[in-house]
């Protein structure tokens, strides 16, 4: 794939021989300096023949600039995962598309797009955790830009978006749970992204069962936390603040359920929440079930 | 140009099931009762000379949860300068030495027998099953739209010559 576009590009500098100017011979001398290795000199031409009028609305000063930019990010920047000189490649990439329209040089600059918009994505999933998890959104946000310019089907995106979502909703109640008293924004975080993949696939049976597994932990959480000092009266709003939560997690599971009858956790869950309904013939119920299926 | 692959797919199903624990459902009713249960202590007056020693709450029946919460609970709180001691109960034989005397749903059949043992006593009898606050016991727990509650028989209350608050009574539906 390399030699083919040197090949590329080694053609599209022989055409513009015959009609040399001091700008163009920018774009040349960098594309010069990046097959000797010498990226510091590749870059420092071809960000000037970006400045000047005689080159900067050629797609194929873009186009190499994309390339340098690249070749700077494979070379240098690949362990970085919020590399500057990957997003200044695709700037290029997107920048020689709009302005060069043929189909060769889409067709090249569309490779490049989707194998940097991949080490985004790739990128944003190993951010995937409490501390990187900012640059996860910021990858991925990125990444979703630059795919959809080259790929804009909407249908083959969804099935990233939504795991996107429940994935990072994951990292979210992760960091709830580490501290719920201060991090409680978080638990509306993890609630937002598992609606967001849901408003993509209401049978997710995963963020289906987690939303419903948040809000029941959520009311759990909300009795054992009580002080046993607790008069009767505040006992009782606390009840009807966990019911209120019971059962609102109970369409979720009983969505994951519906999706997966056989699932433990599902089971679990169900028979969990019936129980802290105060149901207990409907708790029972799921939990022979789970003892059918555990047999 | 060297072709990558997605490899969100793996991270992701290692990510994102969180599990429920069975037991959790369970412990937050325990907790519930167990503040009720503390609660009585604060609105009910049992005779001087139940004042000294421990304060015994006994339970009769199973229940790990119920049982493990009234522990907690006991490292924590006093009834006045009384420690609590968490007894399971496994006769009603057993109850005599009991301030509060806690029958378990499944074991609502020795209400009868308790009772008997607890003549002559001052013991709070608590139960767990519709219709027993009429058949002897001083409070019972009940559910009533989705949410734990307590009804209350303040003469078998008062037969153990045991003093409850009217603020106790008030929070209680009243059965006679």
């Amino acid at each position: 794939m390399l030699k083919i576009l040197r090949t590329i590009i080694f053609g599209l500098l022989l055409f513009r021989a015959v009609s040399l100017n001091a700008q163009q011979s920018r774009v040349d001398a960098a594309y010069t300096f990046l097959q000797k290795g010498d990226l510091d000199s590749a870059k420092a031409n071809i960000d000037l023949a970006i400045l000047h009028p005689e080159t900067q609305l050629d797609g194929q000063t873009w186009y190499v600039r994309g390339f340098v930019f690249k070749t700077i990010y494979n070379q240098n920047e690949k362990s970085n995962k919020e590399s500057v000189s990957r997003l200044e490649a695709l700037i290029s990439f997107k920048k020689s598309i709009s302005i060069d329209t043929s189909y060769e040089n889409i067709l090249e600059n569309i490779k490049n797009v989707k194998y940097l918009a991949t080490t985004l994505y790739n990128d944003a999933a190993a951010s995937l955790d409490t501390i990187d998890y900012k640059i996860a959104i910021k990858n991925f946000d990125i990444f979703r830009a630059y795919y959809l310019l080259v790929d804009p089907s909407t249908d083959n995106f969804k099935q990233k978006e939504i795991d996107f979502s429940n994935a990072i909703a994951t990292v979210y109640t992760q960091i709830y749970e580490g501290d719920r008293q201060g991090k409680a924004d978080f638990l509306n975080l993890a609630k937002a992204s598992y609606n967001k993949a849901l408003t993509f696939d209401p049978n997710n049976i995963n963020a289906n069962y987690n939303m419903g597994i948040l809000y029941y932990n959520q009311a759990v959480n909300l009795i054992r936390q009580s002080d046993y000092d607790l008069d009767i009266v505040a006992l009782n709003d606390v009840q009807d603040n966990s019911i209120n939560l019971f059962k609102a997690s109970l369409p979720f599971m009983e969505k994951a359920y519906s999706l997966d009858p056989n699932k433990r956790e599902t089971l679990l869950g169900l028979s969990g929440i019936y129980f802290s309904l105060n149901e207990k013939e409907k708790s029972n119920e799921f939990k022979q079930k789970l003892e059918q299926i555990e047999k | 140009m060297k072709k990558l692959l997605f490899i969100f797919v793996s991270v992701i199903v290692m990510s994102s099931w969180v599990v429920v624990s069975p037991d959790q459902s369970e412990e937050a009713n325990a907790k519930i009762k167990t503040i009720y249960i503390y609660n009585f202590t604060k609105y009910i007056e049992w005779p001087s000379s139940y004042k000294e020693g421990n304060f015994v709450v006994g339970v009769l029946g199973t229940n790990p949860a119920l049982f493990s919460e009234l522990n907690k609970m006991a490292i924590s709180k006093m009834v006045g300068t009384q420690k609590f001691e968490i007894k399971l109960v496994s006769t009603p034989a057993d109850c005599s030495k009991c301030h509060i005397v806690y029958i378990l749903s499944d074991n609502s059949s020795q209400l009868n027998d308790v009772l008997g043992k607890l003549k002559g006593k001052s013991a709070l009898i608590v139960t767990d099953k519709s219709g027993l606050a009429t058949k002897g016991s001083g409070i019972n727990f009940f559910v009533d739209g989705n949410k734990q509650k307590i009804e209350l028989n303040r003469s078998n209350i008062e037969k153990y010559k045991l003093k409850v608050a009217s603020t106790l009574v008030d929070m209680a539906v009243q059965v006679k």
